[in-house]
């Protein structure tokens, strides 16, 4: 995951000149810069920032405003001074004020980036993922209590987000200057992400109410209707009266439906439910590895395809029946009511 | 790379029976399946070629059976298949795979001259 680490400086010979400094540390974090205090809350806004390395002493907004700033928008984000006029007192005030380090002009470019480089560790203490699912992680965070920072990128947009637990209940979440419910949507409906966690949470006010689930439950419908209301456009033209609707028959798909309407409701996650005597072949070499395992019937089966929706199977003659289920949904709420239910007999 | 240490943390968990690791090729790679046998015959002399076939485009799959559950999980030239009991933690299960992921492709990647050439039948 790229890092940005933000220096801020109103002396544009030393900014170009740290920048041009830090430069071979470019594999560790990328160098944005800005030129005084409005602009860098500027940048926060815009990009994705790790650390910040700030001036003191800048016109317009200073390096202590900046900091306090920093501090109660962006808690999670390192802030490290850098001056010309120290003093013990200044010194002091910028520790209280949550810099996580202080360097005195004139100073060696191997010190602020080893400092940096220290203090981006911590995004990544706790370990890092690549190319997952981010549901069932985060609902593992949940399940485990887990108090830290996650940040995520998704692979597709290359956008980054923060995601803040606090005893696995999710805080706040944060990105493209979004932060809040909204931020939280916008970072679920994500398909493939990298993560990093960090064993620690800078927020303390809770700022999203409700549970993962149901959060991630909304994130994916918001994500279904904003596509499908692009597909209605598109079919506009090409629309055809519609024949009524059939009465609803007891065949194993209706049954399906009815059962995971009344167990889920409308935010069951489920897309689609049909027969397809295509998924045959597969639902028969899962039975024969079954036989050789001795695990007895196959009763319901799961399938992710990189597709937009995932399926689960259910075994029947002459085809089976095909549940068609956002990813982000509650999959293995609906295996274990499919089972508990024994639909597929 | 000790594929057996890789394996370690799924194998640890509560209610997991065993671990198959398949080549795309249908060779048995690895295999943790406690004796007498979870399975009924030797689980390296089926041909599992049927097998892959079918899962061909499937990234994960999981199977629920009357008396355990397979977890398929696609990787870099092949198949993991995570065998388990109904008490498994399905979500570990899918995480740690995750994180196996990666070191199974770079053991793929460093096998040297064997890279370019297929097996022999």
């Amino acid at each position: 995951m790229i890092k940005n680490v933000l220096i801020v400086d109103d002396d544009q010979e030393m900014l170009l000149s740290v920048k041009e400094g830090l430069e071979k540390y470019d594999e560790t974090f990328s160098v944005i810069i800005a030129g005084d205090g409005e602009v860098a809350v500027d940048k926060l806004r815009a990009d994705p920032v790790s650390l910040v390395v700030t001036d003191l002493k800048m016109p317009r907004m200073n390096g202590f405003t900046l900091l306090a700033h920093i501090m109660e928008r962006y808690p999670d984000i390192p802030v490290i001074i850098i001056t010309a006029y120290s003093t013990p007192e200044m010194e002091k005030q910028a520790r209280l004020g949550g810099a996580v380090g202080y360097i005195e002009k004139p100073f060696m470019i191997e010190d602020l980036a080893r400092k940096i480089v220290a203090a981006l560790r911590q995004e990544s203490e706790g370990g890092t993922l690549h190319g997952i699912s981010s549901g069932t992680f985060l609902q593992l965070i949940e399940m485990e209590q887990k108090t830290c920072t996650i940040r995520v990128m998704d692979r597709n947009s290359e956008k980054q987000g923060v995601l803040f637990f606090r005893k696995g209940e999710l805080m706040d979440a944060r990105v493209n200057g979004v932060s809040g419910i909204e931020a939280a949507y916008a970072i679920f409906s994500w398909d493939e992400v990298n993560l990093s966690i960090q064993n620690s949470c800078q927020k303390e006010e809770k700022k999203i109410d409700g549970d993962l689930q149901g959060i991630l439950l909304e994130a994916m419908r918001l994500k279904d209707e904003a596509s499908a209301e692009v597909e209605q456009v598109e079919a506009v033209e090409m629309a055809e009266p519609e024949a009524a609707p059939e009465p609803l028959a007891e065949t194993p798909t209706a049954t399906v439906r009815k059962r995971l309407e009344e167990e889920l409701g409308q935010r069951s996650g489920v897309d689609d439910i049909y027969e397809d005597s295509s998924w045959n072949n597969l639902l028969r070499q899962v039975e024969e590895t079954g036989a050789l395992l001795d695990a007895g019937r196959l009763r319901v089966g799961y399938v992710d395809r990189r597709a937009g929706t995932d399926l689960i199977l259910l075994p029947g003659s002459p085809a089976p029946t095909v549940v068609s289920v956002n990813p982000r949904g509650p999959k293995d709420r609906i295996l274990q009511i499919l089972i508990n239910e024994e639909l597929s007999s | 790379m000790n594929t057996e240490l890789n394996f370690k943390d799924i194998l640890d968990l509560d209610d997991v029976k065993g671990v198959l690791v398949l080549s795309s090729e249908g060779q048995v790679l690895f295999r943790d399946i406690p004796a007498p046998g979870f399975a009924r015959v030797d689980l390296a002399s089926r041909d599992w070629t049927p097998f892959l076939e079918a899962l061909e485009g499937i990234r994960e799959a999981d199977f629920i059976y009357d008396n355990c559950r397979v977890y398929v999980r696609e990787s870099a030239g092949g198949y993991i298949l995570v065998l388990m009991g109904h008490f498994a933690p399905i979500a570990m299960v899918r995480l740690n795979c995750d994180i196996v992921l990666p070191s199974l492709k770079q053991a793929h990647a460093s096998k040297g001259l064997a890279r370019f050439f297929k097996r022999k039948k």
